[in-house]
């Protein structure tokens, strides 16, 4: 194999410099040079110290250097660090203060002379950074891959193995004096099973049917039938994503949504349920655009090198690029090679053979990188999309000009701004032609271009008044044509190179030099032949890449993948650490086993599938937890290196939440498509993976942070999460389905309790546990009986709105029913007044209807009153914008309308502060309403503040209620999505005293509804009046049954044989 | 030392004994003198068993109040007076400043003034502008370091770096690393606790106090004011304490039957153990934060009773009110949502939020000396970056991370005292540079832990808490 053959790199201090160095050249370095180096830098790099990794007192230690790389460079001192350094220019050496000139003349020009050394040996070779040592060659992971001999188990064991793996186990499980654990039994093995291959319990139908199977192969039908469900791919999935750090939004402080991200995680599912071979899978998401340019499904597959984390507001693009690149370098070393190259990214790696340039020979692959989004069509579908928009385009062009007409100068505007703000030389590259730019250039322009297409995002909010309404009435004229106007295609996010040339990649502080892409230099030091693509607009090098990972020789991607398979069922890999298979993390438990794993992933045409299989059928895979000698075997092997028993296990955040909806009985088979929301009832997998606002309960179920490539999880134990899990009305509500699910079962309560525990953990319930719950269910009935705290008026189930803590009310115009109302009272009648919230729409009317915020009307024109809205999309005078809608008085003392528009768009999805806030005229100056909007998502877009004059002068006494998600006296809410804090205050707030500003006690505070436990989800927390009153089916009310019932569920479900598998 | 691998975090000694009082019934366990590093067991690989939590070399301080001023305030209007940017003002910056990228590009914008009074204060004649008159009278216990740099030109990079020393995300935060290599010393609170003075998001978010890839355990707990301080540590409305006491008395029979044919799994009887701390933190938690039982005297020293000081005062007081009950690290933010980013009217914006901040902070700083506190409690003010000495819009200044103001107080630092300079104008630190990994490398340093010795491994690399960078400034503690 050309590219694993070991090469030995024969690096001799050689040629330039004189060792033998002249009388004339010794006395100069005798009396200059050396007492200088010892004067101004033995001590930080000299004998004692070796900041940085590098001794000076030593021709050989300057030459192989430290962690930036050789120190000098005989004969040219121009390309020296050390001379570099003295002059300040990359390091600052030394760093308290620069040598005076004449000392800085004195080093240079003993570089020049070639570093004269006197009686320094040149024929020595010198154990250079970049030399590597037989210990280096000896590193296991990347010998060659060599089909192990299965070994013979030894009597007693002759018998327990069920396949080959077990041959290996077995062997070293003698070697320890140690014998495996029996098979565990039936029941424990089916929820093992399930919960492992698919992420889910068993119902306790699934339960039955494989304990009703006697066949002698119904473990094995069980795992194959599991290996083809659909739940597999959603499972395996799952690992894989997390080595990509996939999420759908951008990370940092925007955090924005990624509205097609979801495309490459559905790819994922689906590669995994086909069983794709893993070589393919690898190179349709390194090099999907140049091998397979015909199969959509693997341009989507480049969405993989898309998952890096973007700040919208850097003006240091060369840094961010670098960052961006760094990013998918680090995480391509990680997920498919196993190697730390990352601690390679500044100096050679410390304890493995990696140099500072194998990092950047990886890079240079990615060098070339250029972002893209694509449509998701095949070619005649492109075509008839294209036609019908030109159709469209030609009979809308008018309307286009027009509109045009009004938007270019503020595009331009604006445009300009973002790129002003820019160093100069980016705005120049910026303002360039594109076929001027230089590939590099082109890569700059791109992350430029994102921040002026985040202004033209908000030029709305920019257009004057006057144009704003000329605008919309255009907008609306072209939404005649929408008829014709052919769907948006699917887009995704991917990638391809910027040119056929790539930009170069150097070292850093040594731009001369430039780095060809190759593999490490410790398997191959040659650059790598890269053929060109036969498109000729790519480079070529990730397709070179993407062979070399596949090639079954390689040593590391094939171990790689054959372990991750490992410890996807054992919890920890063969080789502890599955993302660094480098040297400090030591040898694999299982070397020969491994190996033969990839061999076997090799010879099955890289099937995934085939693997996992062999591995779930094994014996070892079936062990008990429980051993027979299990107390002395435990002093022998505590940690089950070995595996001589099977590890209770911990389930993951995911599978927590999974198995919550499944045992409710609530889970929805989805089937991918754009991220749902955390309150989904959909599987996680299929939940917004939102970096900066994770879901709480997952969170502290050590979800990872996606930002970097994760390769294992964590499993914690805190108080924070007991209280979550104890305390939460998630939790609760998760109980009180399943309660209302297991009632649904049978009427009787033995039944009930055994068919909850029979969904929770996979098993019948003894006698004695029986009559345990029995008597708690009973105890706690008389309990709730005999309590008067149990809320009269039934309970209101909560969630909580992102970026805010506590619990928020949700409404679902399409599923239950909810009317809140605060029951009328002569405080509202107010004159100056301000009404505040937070929420979230989840949608909003298709017509112009409003969805009620908060209101104080029945929308009636004959009755006086307000009410907080958002518009709906076909609203004809302003669309999704925060309405405050009145009728009072005007100076005629007539009852009128008016309708005030704070023309602030509203964003489904995202959480808001709003508020408007209504003062009277007075004092000559005109009444005006205020509102204020807080996108709660992005600190960085402004509290906006709008000013409207209106023209009533009062009079909004009526005898309705308050009402919450609907108008007064209608029954049905018209709001869709989450409403936290309400607060109505009897005065007109300025900015200093608006909730979002402070929140602090207010004088005139009518009511603040924070829907809080304390003081009660329905309580008025400024005074003790004024109180919700709920109805709707919405309402939970609970007898004393079903109470108790519903906390014997709550128990199980924070139990740990629930969130453990054994 | 740190980088051993006996694993402290194993209970099997007392399993038995554990288990046995678990049958016992809730609350039992509670009295049952368990550590707290029994009862937040993370289940770490053996290499990265909790360190030793015996300190490298003798520590000065035990705790810190970090007062982090989100957004950036200016050190040019607070700490380090340039008399030459009044002279220029105007003007272009010379190109002999060197040029940096600004958040904004402000780079050429004339240079905006200084409209503040200076004076020196204190024995040590520490310059201090007419915003903070209070803490001008802590100046003697200020060391306060003027040439600080770090690499983030916007607020999630360059709070993200204060934070965990990275510009990126993923890491763990100073507070994870100091409750990772100390422990705690309250077994029913946090160990690392963070407050902010208003409600909008801290930028980044809870990541900021994140464990990055440490386990969840070491993370900081955001305490909020109000009935409900730690998420979810009420009993659910409807609910009585009986009712949830019985409930919990079921789930742990049910946990211990399932522990003791579980005998291997020590996170077993972790999760019994952490409903207990649950629980006792639903007792624990609101006294820490009920500043009923403080005096008047107290209350007037933070300005709590004044309109204009009582948010940030009140965080200031619950400081030292956690820092008394041994929480570890403290974070209070001030101008929570990048409230101090003046990019225009900085005048009014900075005059509000120094009016806010200064009299709670030298009552904080009064308070634990008069208590004796002052000596080994750390207290370290500062933002991500500091401002230009270019304006923007005219009447503001703009982020510039590549000079700035940070100070400390107490935790054995020498006070009165400014330690390095910035050029003529503000713009770049200049002498006695300190890069933020050398000022985390200070704290963790005056907790008696070296920098470079508190490993943990992550993907099987030892990762340091500052990213294998940074050096303690001696400066600060020998003057």
């Amino acid at each position: 194999m050309r590219l694993l053959k070991l090469v030995c790199v024969i690096c001799v201090a050689s040629t330039t410099f004189a060792a033998d160095a002249s009388p004339e050249q010794a006395k100069f370095f005798e009396n200059e040079v050396r007492p200088l180096l010892a004067e101004k830098c033995y001590s930080c790099h000299g004998g004692d110290e070796q900041k940085g990794d590098l001794r000076l007192d030593s021709l050989a230690t300057l030459l192989s250097g430290g962690e930036s790389g050789a120190a000098i460079v005989p004969g040219k001192p121009e390309e020296s660090l050390l001379i570099e350094a003295i002059n300040y220019e990359s390091l600052e050496m030394p760093p308290d203060e620069k040598l005076p000139d004449n000392q800085i003349a004195i080093l240079t020009r003993w570089v020049a002379m070639g570093a004269p050394w006197p009686g320094a040996n040149p024929n020595t070779p010198v154990r250079e950074r970049e030399l590597f040592d037989d210990e280096d060659r000896s590193w296991w992971a990347i010998q060659p891959v060599k089909p192990p001999s299965i070994p013979d188990p030894a009597p007693p064991f002759a018998q327990w193995p069920r396949n080959e793996i077990d041959c290996f186990i077995a062997e070293s499980l003698t070697s320890q004096g140690l014998t495996p654990a029996p098979e565990a039994d039936k029941l424990s093995l089916v929820r093992r099973l399930y919960l492992d291959v698919v992420g889910l319990p068993p119902t306790p139908e699934e339960v039955a049917s494989f304990l009703n199977d006697t066949s002698l192969n119904a473990y094995e039908s069980l795992v194959d039938r599991l290996l083809d469900s659909k739940g597999y791919g959603e499972r395996a999935a799952r690992a894989w994503l997390d080595l990509v750090r996939y999420a759908d939004s951008d990370g940092y402080r925007a955090d924005a949504y990624r509205p097609d991200a979801f495309r490459y995680r559905d790819y994922v599912i689906q590669s995994f349920n086909e069983d794709k071979p893993y070589d393919r899978f690898v190179q349709e998401q390194i090099a999907g655009d140049e091998m397979f340019p015909d199969s959509l499904e693997a341009q989507v597959a480049l969405g993989y090198l898309r998952h890096w984390v973007y700040e919208w507001n850097i003006r240091d693009a060369r840094t961010q690029w670098t960052t961006i690149i760094d990013d998918v370098t680090d995480t391509t070393a990680d997920v498919f090679l196993g190697l730390g190259l990352q601690c390679a990214k500044c100096h050679n790696h410390k304890f493995d053979p990696l140099l500072q340039k194998d990092y950047l020979r990886l890079q240079a692959y990615f060098a070339p990188l250029m972002p893209r989004e694509i449509d998701v069509a095949e070619s005649d579908e492109l075509a008839d999309y294209q036609t019908k928009l030109q159709v469209w385009k030609d009979k809308t062009a008018d309307i286009q000009a027009k509109i045009d007409a009004i938007e270019q100068p503020y595009r331009d505007k604006y445009r300009d701004i973002a790129i002003d703000r820019f160093p100069d030389d980016l705005k120049q590259i910026a303002r360039k032609p594109p076929p001027e730019r230089s590939p590099h250039e082109e890569q700059l322009a791109y992350l430029v271009q994102l921040q002026v297409q985040y202004e033209h995002d908000r030029l709305d909010s920019h257009i004057s008044a006057k144009d704003k309404e000329k605008l919309i009435e255009l907008r609306r004229e072209l939404k005649e044509f929408d008829s014709i106007k052919p769907k948006r295609l699917p887009q995704a996010m991917v990638v391809t190179d910027v040119s056929a040339v790539a930009p170069e990649t150097v070292m850093p502080k040594r731009k001369s030099e430039i780095i060809e892409p190759g593999v490490p230099s410790i398997l191959d030091a040659n650059p790598m032949p890269i053929d060109a693509s036969p498109s000729s607009k790519t480079t070529g090098r990730r397709t070179a890449l993407a062979k070399w990972i596949t090639d079954p020789a390689n040593p590391l991607s094939t171990r790689v993948m054959a372990n991750r398979v490992w410890q996807s069922h054992f919890g920890r890999g063969l080789a502890e650490n599955p993302s660094d298979f480098g040297r400090l993390g030591g040898q694999p438990s299982h070397p020969e086993l491994l190996d033969w794993l990839s061999v076997e992933l090799v010879n099955n045409g890289w099937s995934l599938k085939t693997l996992h299989r062999k591995v779930l059928l094994s014996a070892t895979y079936r062990q008990s937890t429980e051993h027979p000698q299990f107390a002395n075997f435990q002093q022998i092997d505590p940690a089950n290196t070995y595996y001589w028993r099977r590890d209770t296990m911990r389930l993951s955040a995911e599978q927590i939440r999974d198995s919550l909806l499944s045992v409710t009985g609530e889970l929805k088979d989805c089937v991918g498509g754009p991220g749902k929301l955390a309150d989904s009832d959909c599987r996680t997998i299929y939940t917004r993976v939102m970096r900066n606002s994770p879901d709480e309960l997952l969170d502290s179920f050590d979800l990872p942070q996606f930002f970097s490539s994760n390769s294992t999880r964590n499993t914690t134990t805190t108080p924070v999460q007991s209280l979550l899990m104890i305390n939460s009305d998630r939790m609760l509500g998760y109980a009180r389905r399943m309660a209302a699910r297991v009632q649904s079962n049978s009427s009787d309560l033995k039944d009930q309790v055994q068919f909850a525990w029979q969904c929770v953990y996979g098993r019948t319930p003894t006698p004695d546990e029986i009559a345990g719950s029995l008597r708690f269910v009973d105890q706690l009935r008389a309990e709730v009986a005999a309590d008067d705290v149990q809320t009269k008026d039934g309970l209101i189930e909560t969630a909580k709105l992102p970026y805010r803590d506590g619990q928020s009310i949700k409404f679902d115009v399409n599923e239950s029913a909810l009317q809140l109302s605060v029951p009328a009272h002569q405080s509202f009648a107010v004159a100056d007044f301000t009404i505040e919230t937070f929420f979230q729409l989840r949608s909003i009317a298709k017509t112009g209807a409003v969805r009620t915020l908060v209101s104080n009307w029945n929308g009636s024109y004959q009755t006086s009153g307000w009410r907080l809205g958002v518009t709906g999309a076909g609203s004809r005078r302003k669309p999704q914008t925060l309405v405050l809608q009145m009728v009072g008085k005007k100076a005629n003392a007539q009852l009128a309308e008016a309708a005030i528009f704070s023309d602030q768009h509203i964003q489904i999805n995202t959480p808001y502060y709003a508020s408007a806030s209504f003062r009277l005229p007075r004092d000559g100056a005109p009444g005006t309403v205020t509102f204020y909007l807080k996108d709660l998502s992005n600190d960085d877009e402004p509290l906006q503040v709008a000013e409207i004059p209106h023209d009533l002068i009062g009079g909004f006494d009526n005898d309705l209620p308050l009402t919450l998600g609907s108008q007064s006296g209608k029954d049905v809410q018209t709001f869709d999505g989450l409403i936290d804090d309400v607060r109505f205050v009897a005065k007109a707030l300025t900015v200093d005293e608006i909730l979002q500003t402070v929140e602090r006690e207010l004088p005139g505070t009518i009511g603040y509804w924070q829907f809080e436990t304390v003081p009660g989800v329905m309580r008025n927390s400024a005074q003790d009046q004024l109180n919700i009153v709920g109805r709707g089916s919405a309402i939970v009310n609970l007898s004393p049954d079903e109470s108790a019932l519903a906390d014997f569920c709550h128990v199980l479900l924070n139990s740990n044989e629930f969130l453990y598998v054994h | 030392m740190f980088t051993n691998t006996i694993n402290h975090i194993d209970i099997p000694r007392t399993r038995r004994e554990f288990l046995a009082r678990s049958g016992a019934g809730f609350g039992a366990v509670a009295l049952a003198g368990l550590t707290p590093s029994d009862s937040l067991a993370a289940s770490l690989p053996l290499e990265n068993a909790q360190p030793s939590q015996q300190p490298h070399h003798k520590a000065t301080a035990k705790r810190v109040i970090f007062l982090f001023m989100e957004g950036g305030p200016s050190h040019l209007d607070l700490f380090d007076p340039k008399p030459l940017l009044n002279k220029l003002a105007g003007q272009r910056i010379p190109d002999s400043f060197g040029e940096v990228i600004t958040a904004m590009g402000e780079m050429k914008s004339p240079l905006l003034a200084c409209k503040r009074q200076w004076a020196q204060h204190g024995e040590g004649g520490l310059w201090i502008s007419d915003w903070l008159p209070h803490i001008a009278e802590c100046a003697d216990d200020l060391a306060v370091i003027r040439s600080c740099y770090a690499n983030g030109i916007n607020h999630s990079a360059g709070v993200c770096q204060m934070n965990t020393c990275s510009i990126l995300s993923g890491r763990p935060s100073l507070g994870s690393w100091v409750s990772y290599g100390l422990g705690t010393e309250n077994e029913n609170l946090p160990a690392f606790v963070v407050m902010q003075d208003n409600i909008a998001q801290v930028v980044n978010g809870p990541r900021n106090w994140g464990a990055g890839f440490m386990p969840a355990v070491y993370q900081g707990t955001r305490l909020s004011e109000g009935s409900q301080p730690i998420p979810y540590l009420n009993v659910p409305e409807g609910f009585t304490q009986q009712r949830q006491l019985t409930k919990l008395d079921f789930l742990n029979q049910l946990n211990y039957r399932f522990a003791q044919t579980h005998p291997e799994q020590s996170e077993l009887e972790a999760r019994i153990a952490s409903y207990e701390l649950a629980f006792r933190m639903q007792a624990d938690a609101p006294e820490a934060i009920d500043l009923s039982s403080e005096s008047a005297e107290t209350l007037e020293l933070y300005g709590i009773n004044d309109k204009k000081t009582s948010a940030y005062g009140r965080l200031c007081l619950l400081g030292r009110r956690l820092a008394e009950r041994g929480v570890r690290f403290i974070q209070l933010y001030s101008g929570a949502g990048s409230k101090w980013d003046s990019h225009d009217n900085i005048e009014a914006k900075h005059a509000d939020l120094c009016r806010g901040m200064d009299r709670p902070v030298a009552g904080l700083l009064k308070d634990l000396k008069r208590r004796g506190m002052l000596e080994d409690t750390l207290v370290v003010w500062g933002g991500e970056f500091g401002r230009t000495p270019m304006s923007e819009k005219g009447n503001g200044r703009d982020h510039n991370p590549s000079g700035f103001t940070m100070w400390m107080a107490g935790g054995g630092v020498k006070g009165g005292q400014a330690i390095g300079e910035t050029d003529e104008l503000g713009l770049h630190a200049t002498v006695d540079r300190l890069h933020v990994h050398d000022l985390h490398a200070s704290i963790l340093h005056l907790m008696g832990i070296d920098n470079m010795q508190l490993t943990y491994k992550h993907k099987g690399r030892p990762e340091r808490p500052t990213v294998n960078e940074g050096d303690f400034c001696d400066k600060l503690v020998t003057g």
